[in-house]
């Protein structure tokens, strides 16, 4: 699976270095002592524009999904399909993510981890597969 | 003071190329007010929406030279911004703020020798941040977002793609009376099932096309529309919604909508009830959008959406009219414009081959984002009260 280059954005280091070291990384803000996703870029609750980075479990629970199809170019070739996901990590937050999972097992609630790929160049990054799957 | 929608401009629509979206804003500004029978000058207020391109915003009163304004501002609400836009007019009207409002939507994604999927579309080989990990992964057509909505209203009521396609069915008998609608051939639920996939549970005859153009609104008092030069469309109620459906454990995403907070706010203020809508004008960027609206208005249960669609109540002859100028999927895709613009065609009685028989009460929706807006209006050929 080619995805392009991920390069940290200056946002991102503790995530990034957590994929690296197969963490998932999202934030926490100890004041109001929520978890939000890597991405939030406040917490709601106080307002921090900074709040700090918690390790996850990485377990998660399957929300929806779709398999997105490129637009066919003219020589007729197509896109490899993706399978796409909103998962809800054991800690609340929803994420937008990529799984590597059976069509046929895919249903609300079904159980997930985290796993990481790491590419020969740019950052590492994570899908989610089926929990107490084997491979 | 109450208000109404006293004149309609439409541009040429779809794939007109040469034009700035500025030039096709003030050309629908000027149709809309010739529409009304008003000089350009009688304008005392201007209220303008953009599309994705930014462009334009207020300078349009100069393009226009409309000069000693007393209302002129930019508004974004996204596909909501339609039903904002009337209701601020509306106010303004009611408050003696202003007069008579023109309230214009434009936007020009399309160019040339292009695929309206890569107008909005874009690649990169690099990508950066957490955001450009969902991207890399593929997360990066609002096709996408939609269809995680569709999916999990799917899974959780067992909506099917058919009953999806009986809306997609149903639309394209509308818009196949329409001079105005860019798809106009009749198609089947089979032509849905057989559409290509853009992102499952979504095919390509389930979303909407993209249009170059504009289309503006005039909006005065009821009593001086009374005078003016078409038959006034009067505003009984408005409301917007927007849920903040936060990304995390509890979230109603993709099963409930904005639509359930600004539908009642509109009823409410207009003193109608949904058993008193004739006709619907639905936002529909996607089949699924109208078929999730209708639940939350309340047209239909929440989880019955896909039954009352395949029922054919939305098409010619069922028992609620709904998008008949062949809304976003098949006519024209101006945001909140589309539906707004053939409401007024329908109250007015200028449907021709479209034209509904019962018309006494309009319901007019936009929605904006990833279900994140949403707006409401309430119009009626005739005075509220009367
Ligand atoms: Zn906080």
């Amino acid at each position: 699976m080619d995805i392009g280059i991920l390069r940290r954005d200056g946002r991102t280091d503790a995530f990034f270095d957590g994929t690296a070291a197969e963490r998932l990384m999202i934030r926490h803000c100890a004041e109001c002592d929520v978890h939000l996703a890597p991405d939030a870029t406040s917490c709601p609750g106080c307002g921090d524009e900074d709040p700090g980075w918690a390790r996850a479990s990485g377990d998660a629970s399957l929300v929806s999904w779709t398999v997105t199809h490129g637009r066919p170019a003219e020589d007729g070739t197509v896109p490899e399909p993706a399978l796409l996901a909103l998962v809800e990590l054991d800690e609340g937050p929803w994420l937008y993510t990529r799984l590597a999972v059976a069509r046929a097992a895919l249903r609300e609630g079904l159980p997930l981890t985290a796993a990481y790929v790491h590419p020969d160049e740019g950052e590492s990054y994570l899908l989610f597969t089926e929990r107490g799957s084997v491979g | 003071m109450s208000a109404a929608i006293a004149g309609l401009g439409i541009t040429e629509l779809g794939k007109v190329y040469g034009r700035s979206p500025r030039r096709f804003a003030a050309d629908a500004v000027r149709l809309a007010a010739d529409d009304a029978g008003l000089r350009l000058d009688e304008l005392d207020g201007l209220l303008v929406s953009h599309g994705l391109g930014g462009s334009p915003g207020i300078e349009l009163a100069e393009t226009l030279g409309l000069r000693d304004l007393r209302l002129l501002t930019a508004m974004n609400a996204f596909g909501a911004t339609a039903g904002a836009m009337i209701s601020y007019a509306a106010q303004s009207i009611a408050s003696g703020a202003a007069t008579a409002v023109a309230c214009v939507f434009s936007d020009a994604p399309l160019q040339p020798r292009q695929s309206s999927g890569s107008a909005y579309h874009r690649d990169a080989r690099e990508w950066y941040g957490f955001g450009g990990m969902t991207a890399a992964l593929g997360l990066r057509s609002v096709n996408a977002f939609y269809a995680l909505a569709a999916q999990r209203h799917m899974a959780r009521y067992g909506t099917t793609s058919e009953q999806l396609g009986a809306i997609a069915v149903s639309t394209r008998q509308w818009a196949s009376r329409n001079p105005l609608a860019q798809m106009r051939d009749p198609i089947t639920l089979d032509d849905h099932q057989n559409s290509r996939w853009v992102a499952e549970p979504l095919h390509l005859l389930d979303c909407c096309l993209v249009s170059n153009g504009a289309v503006a609104v005039v909006v005065t008092s009821a009593d001086r529309a009374a005078a003016l030069a078409q038959p006034p469309v009067h505003v009984w109620g408005w409301g917007q919604g927007h849920p903040g459906h936060r990304k995390e454990r509890g979230s109603a995403f993709g099963l409930s909508t904005g639509a359930a907070i600004s539908g009642p706010a509109a009823m409410k203020m207009a003193g109608v009830t949904v058993a008193d809508i004739d006709v619907c004008q639905l936002y529909d960027c996607y089949t699924y959008t109208v078929l999730v609206s209708l639940e939350d208005y309340g047209f239909c249960g929440k989880g019955e959406g896909g039954a009352f669609a395949a029922s054919g109540a939305l098409a010619p002859g069922g028992a609620l009219p709904t998008n008949t100028g062949g809304g976003q999927l098949s006519g024209y895709y101006m945001w909140g414009m589309t539906p707004l613009s053939e409401a007024v065609i329908q109250a007015r009685g200028h449907g021709g081959d479209r034209q509904v028989d019962r018309r006494d009460v309009l319901l007019v929706s936009g929605n904006g984002g990833i279900l994140d807006h949403h707006s409401t209006l309430i119009v009626s050929p005739h005075r509220k009260g009367a």
